[in-house]
């Protein structure tokens, strides 16, 4: 008899999702599969709309990047207006994106990864959460807080509100930064820089102990895909669109954001609402590419900043030139965190960034904008076209976590069969399922925008595929 | 003292609410002196549904299992917090109203340029309610409210500890006007304008300018942090208690009749304006009763009349 294991909701992610395991008569695993369960309907409900209005509704597709939504809906925006944005409105986008990315990827590593990390994947489930961690490591969980808490302040200062800001508009922002405002932000950069560095070293630590993980958290050669600067330095604003083959060449670059479609390509899968983008002219499913801190690594050549490109440095002499593990994804998420605070540290410190000239007034100048940049889980795009009064039209959205989405798939069931032996389950065993979903920090509420919710559940099916039982991970020894 | 029991779910959202919870920073292991999560799947990996003195429920209903989901947390906690806007009115995905069913999946799944497939998932995932989105309270019964989109921490930690405590929060049922700085001042203008248009005054009503803003008729859980950093309320926490509970009070009426006496801008000008914009004006509670069983409200015949 054939067994399928459900976890009925992955926790510790941004959504909902679920898992299936399917064992066969000897107990291995045959397949096992991501199911995302949630789907809203953004494209559609935002036809008629003036354009003007898509960075403010399309920030609620996501309460924790949402200001990536933000950055691409304006860009979309700015190109329909056909406006260049003033340069000090063009760098206020930017220290708001890597003051997100600062709060993003300090939820990632220390609130939502950080307890299967440091206290095991098979520690106690009833704490193996931020307040376990908080108890058994207080320093820890307080620098987790901490440099939290400055991303998100900033962005507050910068924009006004933390979750879902209106400040960045079409054209450019609605008001200049005071010489105060900044002051008080780069006062707590060095403390979230200090922070960034001590978490760094407690990872490479924690590298050494998942030896197994590493080896098995989807890895497998794929594409990947991120922006970058003619100098291929990681872009995360502005950029060209690069994809790199696993061996280190250039498959494609995106040159104008208008082309995505050349390169991109959906497909849906029967039993998510999580669609499947992947690389036009490989085809599907061998376009598989990544998206993410990793993937844009790899598709880069360095991050352009002399103590992230130090950092670079050590983890490529230990993991090579184009690692594939998603494990990796956390450290490389750290390297991110340093690199974002020495731009903010590198805007700040410019004059300009206090210009009074901060947006350009245009009424629609073109009928259709594309808007590209890196949300703090990968590539995020906006397409929107308009009629002449400046409504919309049609709008297609292709959101971060599902570039990932084969990769997923990929990595749940290259972690099932390593580690479910002969039938046997264990409750680390799928936390481990779950660890490496959440080592991409996928966003599900953002990538089924269209679609709709993320959790773990485990159903056991006789043959035929009648429910025999349905487990919580919680009812499994 | 022993904690009090609180359980989260989470429905059909985007997690701002849960971020907006987790922004209490260091306050968060404050009131955690005073409560005891129980479940929160975004920090924790609890998957039942435990007993608790408070649910906090956010996100709408959307899909069956939300519907399981919601039933789940009455079943399990004493009272239930409808948390956000989407739990109260639906929120912006609410706006599935105004479209027909299966447009939204017709939509993504089959008439979508970049996706090369034609067909909509049905194996393994929940289905779609097929009357769209619905605040929760249509399926379970509420006893405490708190909308925003999302709440602010403030809004968030006096809510949790009047629950607590059992003493009915400081904070009242003012508008979004009442934490802004502008002011409103009589003024010349004779025609709308939107604030896309060019420069808004730093300090004065948008009303006054000719903008149109929601402040007046939203309820304030936010703080006004959108009027203070130059853009009008868009009204994500849905609506006033004033319209709430008068029947034929509705915003566009309320809105046209301040700014009508502010500015030499006509009544029915603004009240036009908003019909033909109401997919904007009603965007984060139009799935909700308050506006539905409004006998003005004929939000579908605007659409069909002002739409392209």
């Amino acid at each position: 008899m054939t067994q399928r294991v459900v976890i009925p909701h992955v926790s510790r992610i941004e959504g909902h999702a679920q898992i299936t395991i399917d064992l066969d008569d000897n107990g291995q695993v045959v397949d096992a599969r991501l199911h995302v369960t949630q789907l809203r309907g953004f494209e559609k409900f935002t036809e008629g709309r003036p354009f003007y209005e898509m960075p403010s509704i399309t920030a609620r597709i996501c309460g924790i990047c949402p200001v990536s939504h933000l950055l691409a809906s304006v860009k979309a925006c700015d190109m329909i207006m056909a406006v260049q944005v003033p340069e000090p409105a063009y760098k206020l986008r930017e220290l708001l994106h890597y003051a997100q990315f600062v709060q993003s990827h300090a939820l990632s590593f220390f609130h939502l990864s950080a307890p299967d990390l440091v206290l095991g994947m098979d520690s106690d489930p009833a704490s193996r959460n931020v307040f376990g961690l908080a108890e058994k490591y207080p320093d820890l969980a307080k620098d987790g807080i901490a440099l939290r808490r400055i991303g998100q302040h900033t962005i507050e200062l910068l924009a006004g509100q933390r979750v879902h800001p209106s400040w960045t508009v079409p054209g450019g922002v609605n008001k200049a930064l005071s010489a105060d405002t900044r002051d008080e932000i780069l006062k707590d950069i060095p403390q979230a820089l200090a922070i960034a560095r001590r978490a760094l070293t407690t990872c490479k630590v924690l590298c050494e102990n998942f030896p197994e993980e590493i080896k098995t958290f989807s890895s497998l050669p794929t594409l990947y895909a991120g922006l970058s600067n003619d100098r291929e330095e990681l872009k995360i604003y502005d950029g060209q669109l690069r994809f790199r083959r696993p061996d280190g060449t250039l498959a494609a670059v995106l040159n104008n954001p208008k082309d995505y479609a050349d390169l991109i390509g959906e497909a849906a899968l029967s039993d998510s609402y999580l669609k499947a983008p992947f690389f036009k002219p490989a085809g599907y499913p061998d376009g598989i590419y990544r998206v993410g801190p990793l993937a844009r690594l790899n598709a880069a050549k360095s991050y352009g900043t002399p103590a992230a490109d130090a950092e670079l440095e050590e983890f490529r002499q230990f993991f090579g030139v184009m690692p594939q593990s998603a494990f990796l994804n956390h450290y490389a998420r750290l390297i991110e965190i340093v690199w974002s605070l020495e731009n903010m540290q590198r805007l700040l410190d410019d004059p300009i960034i206090l210009d009074k000239n901060v947006r350009a007034h245009a009424e629609v100048n073109q009928s259709e904008g594309v808007g590209i940049i890196e949300a703090p889980r990968g590539i995020l795009i906006h397409h929107y076209k308009v009629n002449e009064s400046g409504a919309i039209t049609w709008a297609n959205l292709i959101v971060a976590t599902g570039h990932n989405n084969l990769a997923m798939n990929y990595g749940v069931k290259q972690v099932a069969q390593h580690f479910i032996r002969d039938g046997q389950v264990s409750e680390g065993v799928l936390n481990r399922v779950c660890a490496v979903i959440r080592a991409y920090d996928p966003c599900l509420s953002c990538s089924t925008h269209a679609n709709g919710r993320p959790a773990v559940q485990i159903d056991i099916r006789r043959s035929d595929g009648s429910l025999l039982k349905s487990l919580n991970t919680s009812d499994i020894p | 003292m022993s904690k009090v029991p609180v359980s989260f779910e989470w429905l059909s959202g985007c997690s701002g609410c849960e971020m907006s919870t987790v922004d209490l920073h260091d306050r968060l292991l404050e009131v955690l002196d005073e409560i005891e999560l129980v479940r929160i799947p975004i920090l924790m990996d609890e998957k039942d549904y435990p007993k608790a003195a408070l649910g906090i429920v956010t996100g709408a209903l959307r899909t069956d299992h939300d519907v399981h989901a919601a039933h789940e947390m009455r079943k399990s906690c004493d009272k239930i917090l409808a948390f956000g806007v989407c739990a109260v009115y639906g929120g912006p995905q609410g706006a599935a109203y105004a479209h027909g069913q299966g447009e939204l999946e017709e939509a993504v799944f089959k008439k979508n340029p970049t996706t090369r497939t034609n067909f909509i998932p049905d194996q393994g995932v929940p289905k779609i309610l097929p009357e769209g989105v619905r605040p929760i309270d249509s399926e379970i019964e509420v006893d405490l409210y708190l909308p925003g989109c999302p709440p602010h921490p403030y809004y968030i930690a006096q809510a949790i500890r009047s629950v607590v405590s059992g003493k009915v929060p400081e904070f009242g049922a003012h508008n979004v006007c009442f934490h802004c700085r502008r002011s409103m001042q009589h003024s010349e203008v004779v025609a709308l304008r939107r604030s896309h248009d060019g420069p808004v005054a730093g300090d004065t009503c948008f009303m006054s300018q000719g903008i149109l803003c929601m402040g007046s008729v939203t309820l304030d859980r936010c703080l006004a942090p959108c009027p203070q950093h130059g853009t009008a309320c868009t009204g994500c926490a849905g609506p006033s208690e004033h319209v709430i509970l008068e029947p034929q009070r509705d915003i566009r009426t309320e809105i046209a009749e301040r700014m009508s006496r502010m500015t030499r801008i006509k009544r029915d000008d603004i009240i036009r304006e908003i019909e033909k914009r109401s997919k904007t004006y009603y965007a984060y509670a139009m799935a909700s009763p308050v506006f539905r069983k409004k006998p003005t409200f004929l939000l579908r015949r605007w659409i069909e009349q002002g739409e392209p």
